[in-house]
């Protein structure tokens, strides 16, 4: 896909991640927004090697999304890209659906359970370790929170991974600068976010994680980096973007909009944005 | 004699030269017999430092990948301080991880209420689809090592860290779930080092034991066969008593519809700043054999 589909799958994946939300009356449309982008490059830009067919196929690369709340993401390029039937979109939340506001690896093309934040970059550095072991050119993904890099456990697992030199394994961070109740640097501060993680022994890199142009280019060649060390990529983005009047605001974390709203929020998405 | 986890870790070993898909992950925890291992097999070790979160994560992300994986630390801090990574990654995914604590109850005797591991069984059994062994030799711990490398859902094994009595032959069959050693009219149910205590009060006192070593599931049918003639049961148990052994055994009771009287031996609700030794700190608990054998018999009066 050129950037111009890309661009045109991100507003049809939104849409659908809001009007299941809305549906649902609940869901996090405004962590799922904040990684659009990233998640469509990921998955139709021709990053990640999969096989709808077989979704467990051992050279497929691991996408983990530990920040587990952008669910309704995943879940829609999941199921737009054939891992299971695109109606299951429709059944959010629901009796007779498959999943809920939070990841199941029992959902296929997911990898691993998440919700409870910081489980995903260690054990996405245990599959990078076993492919190292095993022999296995798979590259290992893990997108986490800014939020999530509160907890203690990804830092244990940042100096592991960079002790172990695991150059298959790559981490984004959706830094959208906020966590559920607060902007992060009035919370607790993050900053600076990249020096933390280069301290650790991992290679950093910046951009603009609304930007196609920028995900491609950080992510060229990802295969045959060769730094001995593994990648974090630090994705500058907005919490909510795409619906102006829910961008960066705490108050609609984990919420879908209704009534109003939900009508606001649909004529906003699909308006001209400047 | 040999330690449970030397044991444990010399069977691992063995399987090892074989199957090159084990792996042992420390949280900075060794072990004589482990120390051999990581020397000839440093590609199946990994030392993550004392981080028992990242211990937890990373062996669940090798298991995914097929590696037939060992976490291993003192007891309360590989069960403890890493709950809810266990509880997700572990049991909620049902992964094949095999998840070994040292230090059953008070075996760190002189180390304090942090190393004493008093409520480990009433916080595991918690977990679904999880498996829990409590040796109560150097024998059986080695076969649990076995055991355990051929399972596929999640075990935990609680090992004392002391080198107790052996109880039974190599070889021993432990499919059971639990063995009774003694029959008598009053059956003391206990697991792991507390079942030497009771095969000691029972030389006193005549009573029958049981120990339960397969403390998740348990085998209900043959525990409750085992007792069907008895006339008294109590448990005993180096453990909190607040979900323990004694839980156990009085849900499967109640349950059952078992009239059967039951005492329960145990730790209160109380942490102890206790030192001079394991058996001091026992007998000022009431878990020594003198106090043990006490309790019992004016119960039984």
């Amino acid at each position: 896909m050129d950037t111009k589909e890309l661009e045109k799958k991100v507003q049809y994946l939104r849409n659908r991640v809001l009007n299941m939300c809305i549906k649902a009356k609940t869901g996090h449309v405004t962590s799922s927004f904040s990684c659009a982008e990233i998640m469509v490059a990921l998955y139709y830009g021709g990053i990640l090697r999969y096989d709808v067919s077989n979704p467990k196929w051992e050279n497929r690369d691991r996408f983990i999304l530990s920040k587990g709340q952008a669910s309704p993401m995943l879940y829609a390029v999941l199921g737009d890209i054939g891992f299971f039937p695109d109606n299951e979109m429709d059944k959010f939340c629901q009796a007779d659906g498959i999943f809920g506001v939070h990841l199941q690896c029992d959902v296929k093309g997911v990898e691993i359970t998440t919700g409870s934040l910081g489980h995903g970059l260690g054990i996405g550095a245990g599959m990078a370790l076993a492919a190292r072991l095993n022999k296995k050119l798979y590259t290992t993904f893990v997108l986490l929170g800014d939020g999530e890099c509160y907890e203690g456990s990804i830092w244990e697992s940042a100096m592991l991974a960079g002790n172990y030199e695991l150059k298959n394994l790559i981490a984004i961070v959706d830094r959208n600068w906020m966590c559920a109740t607060d902007f992060t640097e009035d919370c607790v501060r993050l900053n600076p976010l990249d020096k933390k993680w280069e301290s650790f022994g991992w290679e950093v890199k910046t951009i603009d994680g609304h930007s196609f142009n920028e995900i491609f280019l950080v992510l060229d060649r990802f295969r045959t980096r060769n730094l001995n060390k593994p990648l974090v990529i630090i994705a500058d983005t907005v919490k909510g973007r795409g619906i102006p009047f829910m961008e960066n605001q705490p108050l609609w974390h984990g919420t879908a909009p209704k009534d109003k709203d939900a009508e606001l929020a649909k004529l906003e998405l699909n308006g001209e944005r400047k | 004699m040999i330690t449970m986890r030397d044991a444990f870790f010399d069977e691992i070993y063995k399987i090892s030269q074989i199957d090159r898909d084990v792996m042992i992950v420390s949280a900075d925890f060794s072990a004589p017999s482990l120390n051999k291992f990581v020397k000839d097999f440093p590609n199946q070790y990994v030392n993550v430092g004392i981080a028992e979160q990242s211990m937890i994560t990373l062996a669940t992300g090798l298991a995914l990948e097929g590696k037939k994986v060992f976490v291993y630390a003192i007891m309360p801090f590989v069960t403890l301080r890493c709950f809810e990574l266990i509880k997700v990654d572990v049991s909620l995914m049902n992964i094949p991880m095999r998840i070994v604590g040292v230090g059953a109850g008070f075996s760190y005797e002189e180390s304090g209420a942090t190393h004493h591991s008093t409520e480990d069984i009433s916080v595991m059994r918690v977990l679904p689809n999880l498996t829990i062994l409590s040796p109560s030799d150097s024998i059986m711990a080695g076969e649990f090592a076995k055991i355990a490398c051929q399972m596929n859902t999640p075990v935990y094994i609680r090992l004392d860290r002391k080198i107790l009595p052996t109880i039974y032959r190599k070889g021993t069959n432990f499919s059971d779930g639990l063995t009774k050693l003694k029959d008598g009219e009053t059956y003391i149910i206990a697991t792991g080092n507390m079942v030497h205590r009771a095969l000691e009060v029972s030389e006193k006192i005549g009573a029958g034991v049981i120990d339960l070593y397969k403390i998740k599931p348990i085998n209900e049918r043959l525990l409750l066969d085992s007792i069907s003639k008895a006339k008294r049961v109590v448990t005993l148990e180096e453990h909190l008593l607040a979900g323990g052994l004694g839980s156990i055994v009085a849900e499967i009771f109640t349950d059952n519809n078992v009239r059967i009287p039951l005492k329960r031996i145990g730790v209160h609700d109380k942490y102890y700043y206790l030192y001079g030794g394991r058996s001091n700190i026992q007998s000022i608990l009431g878990l020594d054999e003198n106090s043990v054998t006490k309790t019992i018999t004016e119960w039984v009066k």
